[in-house]
């Protein structure tokens, strides 16, 4: 199937180059969940940071937000159109930025990679020194905390991870909620 | 604005939060009909957003103006969720979202029901609120 657009009730939809499968809703339940906060210091490698936190606590995934902070570098991608005709849209090329850089939201999941390792997905936004707003997709383990500390709250979840898969649909490999044991 | 709503005392309400459902919506899915489907579908009367994240079709906000609702067309395709707050109740889900587009600006915003659509995913984890 070629992608392409169509419409429907007014709204614009995708139609990606696998065959659609159902159910489109994955979920999972998980009865509670353990809540941390996280301030990363200064000069900190944000990826290297937060997964030495998680280090030693039972839990298979968590999802968690950018409270506040700044970095002194990082590193994110944008969408672009491509030219795999299974696949025309991906991430770009890296925008990379340095100097002040000031967080205005972000949203972090922590999964689970094939071999059951933690991955790190992160979307922020964020100003750079010259006023200019940015916002896309955070490689965590290019971003160093500066100007001030770094504070994230996580919701740590057991039993339940957020799984990467290959996705026929969409070509991607995606983060999918699935049953699963702690180690 | 639904002045039927407005109430003349605060409501404080005690209680504390209790399930989680842990979720991925696929491709040309709706996140507000989604969230509520999901409370739905674990007896969830009122939940509330513990974590969005992923990317839309096209993103859809609308704020309260001067002179009513107004819209804020977010062009996608890849639309980026930076983030998403709100509570879920059947019928009477409030979302809010900042999200960027495939230049990197930002907009911020309330969502439009049924008009944001996910694009490649969207990991959406929501919280049962159990009042006392």
């Amino acid at each position: 199937m070629n992608p392409h657009f169509e419409e429907r009730n007014g709204v614009r939809v995708f139609i990606h180059g696998g065959q659609p499968q159902q159910p489109r809703l994955l979920d999972c339940e998980v009865p509670d969940c353990e809540e941390l906060r996280v301030v990363l210091p200064l000069a900190c490698n944000v990826a290297q940071g937060l997964l030495q936190a998680l280090e030693g606590r039972r839990y298979r995934s968590a999802v968690g937000r950018i409270l506040c902070g700044g970095a002194a570098h990082l590193s994110y991608h944008r969408m672009v159109t491509t030219t795999d005709q299974q696949r025309p849209y991906d991430y770009g090329q890296a925008v990379v930025l340095d100097g002040y850089i000031t967080f205005v939201s972000g949203a972090l999941t922590v999964g689970r990679d094939a071999h059951g390792a933690p991955l790190l997905h992160c979307h922020a936004g964020f100003i750079d020194r010259d006023g200019q707003q940015h916002g896309g997709h955070l490689v965590l383990d290019r971003l160093v905390v500066g100007s001030e500390p770094l504070v994230l709250r996580l919701c740590l979840f057991d039993q339940v991870a957020y799984q990467v898969k290959p996705d026929a649909e969409t070509h991607f490999n995606l983060l999918h909620p699935v049953f699963q044991e702690a180690s | 604005m639904n002045t039927a709503a407005i109430q003349s005392e605060a409501q404080v309400q005690s209680g504390r939060l209790g399930r989680l459902v842990v979720a991925r919506l696929k491709p040309n899915e709706d996140i507000i009909d989604s969230a509520e489907a999901l409370c739905a579908s674990h007896g969830i009367s009122l939940a509330v957003v513990r974590g969005g994240l992923g990317s839309l079709i096209d993103g859809e906000l609308q704020y309260l103006g001067r002179s009513g609702m107004q819209d804020i067309h977010v062009p996608g395709p890849g639309v980026e969720i930076l983030s998403l707050s709100g509570e879920i109740a059947p019928g009477a889900s409030s979302l809010q979202a900042v999200l960027a587009d495939a230049d990197g600006k930002i907009f911020a915003g309330r969502l439009q029901r049924g008009r944001n659509l996910s694009f490649i995913t969207v990991e959406l984890t929501l919280q049962e609120w159990l009042p006392d």
